[in-house]
């Protein structure tokens, strides 16, 4: 099959496109003005930090998804591969190399490419791959770098002295970059962003619950959406978008409007999507199935205290990665079986995926749990979030056929 | 006692005699687990490692794209061979060995187990942080056992810990001297250090005799092998016969774990952290420039000619890592040669790859 774009059926689709354009647009904006830009990953981003402190947050594990939906992934992963990089390391990592030490330089590149960073922050944190990627632009770009750490903790088991180390590190970073910009961090400001990105939070917990209604009124095809809350958190352009999406939804939900016209059956989604072929999550539609809820969406269900920027905006980071991952392997149970149930869900789809080991392990035990717990069946299949050399169409297809007529027939339908 | 070998493989046997009588054992999942602290507890921490097994019985529970040695554990884990452990303890270190203790701990029902989560630094903050790490594990454990913590009980087994890394130290020394003791007994020894009581380990080594200097044919190269857990004998072997001398090592059970001291006179939990903290980087936990500056400090200290990176197949730390210090090496001029290991250890492509090293390196000395 060749690549194809998702069917999006959400209007807000389009202001979404004028978000992204806008957001890549700014970082060259920030670089003609003289704005720092730093680069740093999305997981344990602090991103209201830096937004706070007027620096541009550039966030390499955004802008691979791009790559892959656009295509010049395939040149990223030659790059990364002629300099010694294993073809066997994480999608994100090979594209993000790749581009970092080749594609930056080249002319017409989408959306105007990425602008160098000022500096660097080199994370002893979040998985591998994530800190070798910054480990690698540290060593090309040659700019000034923090190293700072984050507790690698499952989420059920942090205590008070990781919070406590979590901020002492983010005032390190506070600190170099007052040093490096020559401007105070102004505590007025980190908390207007916290209450941004605390909103942006509650909104989207509410548009999440909505996709629980039958029929569900959208489908992981627009988990674009979740742009906003990779990019934008602690912005009140991320939660004006948010409340563009809640109205439309609600509006749909009111009207008894489903994402297809008769839907039957209702799918989880384990591990991230096919960035390199979205219009997989369409594919469901043949059978009148609808992806309505993904573990990805978990990341974002919390909340902020602006009264404590600091600490807050530590938990945030030190849960995001854990909660989709092996760290918590526990918890995500917990929160995959709260979600079946709550969504309706009738059958899930456990991506294995090869570019990334954390996600992926602990997937076997997913469908156990779900077949024991819920009597929830599941099917797995290989893929790879970023390299369609990696993902077999034609095998997907087999696959999914059969489990989806299987479920049609535990439905009686 | 016995000889090594011997010892390898009876250490199930030793570990479940010491449960017998009276001692916990708990399996350890990386070299970053404070040993010293079980030891003050009376427990028996047991190294567990991946060993050539039927791997495919691992992927009922993980992916096969997931890096050899972890399939190998959790194909040993299925097959019930670690089943009388008591516990199992974790510092968190790379995803995959993450993911296997916690996919470990769900499937095999342990009564004991915990994840420790190190720091990636060693700053003052960074040490007080990893001494709360400790501090937590030692409440688990005393929970656990029912015994109170002793700062007395770990003041003796950071003695004990401390002695048996001297001796290996010695070995290595030795060996840079030009001692005639093949590097697979060193491979050996450094593993009874994580297998065997302590007590009996200080023994055991303590006995060793370096064999009678053989007569040697070719001119031997100095060689640094470096990778993760590289527990291939046969290989080890093939590079000694080759004309390398391993003179050196950069892996996860070697001469990483043996440098420093455990300071004195101090909160010794405090100081156990420093320790492990500052001990030489490990490709998941470190960043790049230290593991560079190790790298070639220690081919400088031991006068190592070459590098020979053994690498597992979907290991990320190492992988990601590997291009850019090979550009460091050739900067420097030093050779090396890099491989994956599949799970099967020596095959007929290694034994290729290695020869053709060797003849190369050969014909440079000619040159
Ligand atoms: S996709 Fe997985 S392995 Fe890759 S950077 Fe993200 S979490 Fe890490
Ligand atoms: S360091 Fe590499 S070889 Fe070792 S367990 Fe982790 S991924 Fe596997």
């Amino acid at each position: 099959m060749e690549l194809k774009k998702t069917r999006k059926r959400l209007q807000a689709n389009k202001r979404l496109r004028e978000i992204i354009t806008d957001f890549y647009a700014d970082g060259h904006r920030a670089k003609a003005e003289g704005r720092p830009v730093v680069w740093i990953p999305p997981m344990n981003g602090l991103i209201e930090l830096f937004y706070a402190m007027d620096i541009h947050p550039v966030f390499p594990e955004n802008w691979a998804p791009l790559c892959a939906a656009i295509g010049t992934n395939r040149q990223n992963f030659t790059s990364a591969a002629e300099r010694g990089f294993s073809g066997d390391l994480c999608g994100y990592f090979r594209n993000n190399v790749g581009y970092a030490l080749a594609g930056i330089e080249e002319a017409n590149q989408p959306l105007g490419g990425l602008p160098k960073p000022d500096f660097l922050i080199s994370f002893g944190a979040g998985c591998i791959p994530t800190q070798k990627t910054f480990q690698v632009l540290c060593d090309h770009f040659r700019v000034p770098v923090i190293r700072a750490d984050l507790p690698q903790v499952a989420m059920e088991e942090i205590k008070e002295h990781h919070i406590r180390y979590g901020v002492v590190q983010t005032e390190r970073i506070v600190r170099f970059l007052e040093e490096k910009t020559g401007h105070r961090l102004d505590m007025n400001r980190l908390r207007q962003a916290v209450v941004y990105t605390d909103e942006a939070c509650r909104l989207w917990d509410e548009i999440m619950a909505l996709r629980a209604t039958v029929p569900a009124p959208f489908s992981a095809a627009e988990i674009g959406i979740m742009f906003v809350m990779v990019t934008r958190h602690g912005t009140k352009i991320a939660v004006d978008f948010l409340r563009e999406v809640l109205a439309e939804v609600k509006e749909k939900v009111a009207r008894g409007e489903g994402v297809i016209p008769h839907e039957r059956l209702r799918l989880f989604w384990d591990n991230i999507p096919l960035w390199h072929n979205m219009a997989v999550f369409n594919y469901f539609e043949k059978w009148d199935a609808v992806v309505v809820a993904e573990t990805y969406s978990a990341a974002w269900s919390l909340r902020l205290d602006p009264e404590r920027p600091m600490e807050t905006l530590v938990y945030k980071s030190l849960v995001s990665y854990p909660l989709v991952s092996c760290v918590s392997l526990e918890k995500r149970l917990e929160l995959i079986v709260k979600a079946v149930r709550e969504y309706k869900i009738d059958g899930a789809i456990l991506h294995s995926n090869r570019s990334c080991k954390p996600i992926s392990m602990g997937q076997m035990d997913i469908g156990r749990v779900l077949a024991e717990k819920l009597g929830c069946p599941s099917v797995m299949f290989d893929g790879d979030h970023m390299d369609g050399d990696r993902f077999s169409f034609a095998q997907f297809q087999t696959r999914i056929d059969a489990f989806m007529e299987m479920l049609l027939e535990r439905k009686n339908l | 006692m016995g000889d090594s070998t011997d010892l390898i493989r009876r250490h199930l046997e030793i570990a479940q005699d010491e449960q017998q009588r009276g001692r916990p054992v708990m399996g350890t999942l990386c070299s970053h687990v404070p040993v010293e602290i079980l030891h003050a507890f009376d427990i028996l921490p047991l190294r567990l490692w991946g060993q050539a097994t039927e791997i495919g019985r691992a992927d009922v529970l993980l992916q096969t794209y997931i890096c050899p040695p972890v399939r190998h554990l959790m194909a040993l884990g299925l097959s019930g061979r670690y089943d009388f452990l008591d516990g199992l303890i974790h510092t968190y270190c790379c995803d995959a060995t993450c993911g296997l203790f916690n996919i470990w701990r769900r499937n095999r029902k342990l009564q004991f187990s915990r994840m420790v989560s190190l720091p990636y630094q060693a700053t003052t903050e960074a040490v007080d942080y990893a001494a709360a790490e400790f501090r937590g594990l030692v409440e688990a454990l005393a929970a656990f056992t029912g015994e109170p913590f002793s700062e007395k009980a770990l003041t003796r087994s950071i003695r004990l810990y401390e002695e048996a890394r001297g001796l290996l130290r010695d070995l290595y020394r030795l060996k840079q001297e030009g001692a005639p003791i093949p590097y697979s007994e060193i491979y050996r020894q450094n593993l009874l250090f994580q297998l065997l009581p302590i007590e009996s380990f200080i023994a055991h080594c303590r006995e060793y005799r370096p064999p009678a200097a053989a007569a040697v044919s070719i001119k031997q190269i100095r060689i640094l092998l470096s990778g993760s857990v590289v527990a291939d004998e046969e290989i080890l072997e093939r590079i000694e016969a080759l004309g390398g001398e391993i003179v050196a090592d950069d892996t996860c059970i070697g001469l990483r774990l043996l440098p420093g001291r455990i300071a004195e006179n101090e909160d010794p939990l405090r100081a156990l952290a420093a320790f492990y903290l500052e001990r030489p980087p490990c490709a998941s936990r470190a960043d790049l420039p230290s593991r560079r500056r190790y790298l070639l400090s220690t081919i400088a200290s031991a006068g190592a000619e070459a590098v020979i990176f053994i690498h597992q197949k979907f290991c990320d730390p190492h992988l990601s890592d590997h291009p850019l210090l090979k550009t460091t090496l050739e900067e420097q001029g030093i050779p090396q040669l890099q491989f994956e290991l599949e799970g099967e250890g020596m095959t007929g492509q290694v034994q290729t790859r290695l020869e053709g090293f060797f003849e190369m390196l050969e014909g440079r000395a000619w040159s």
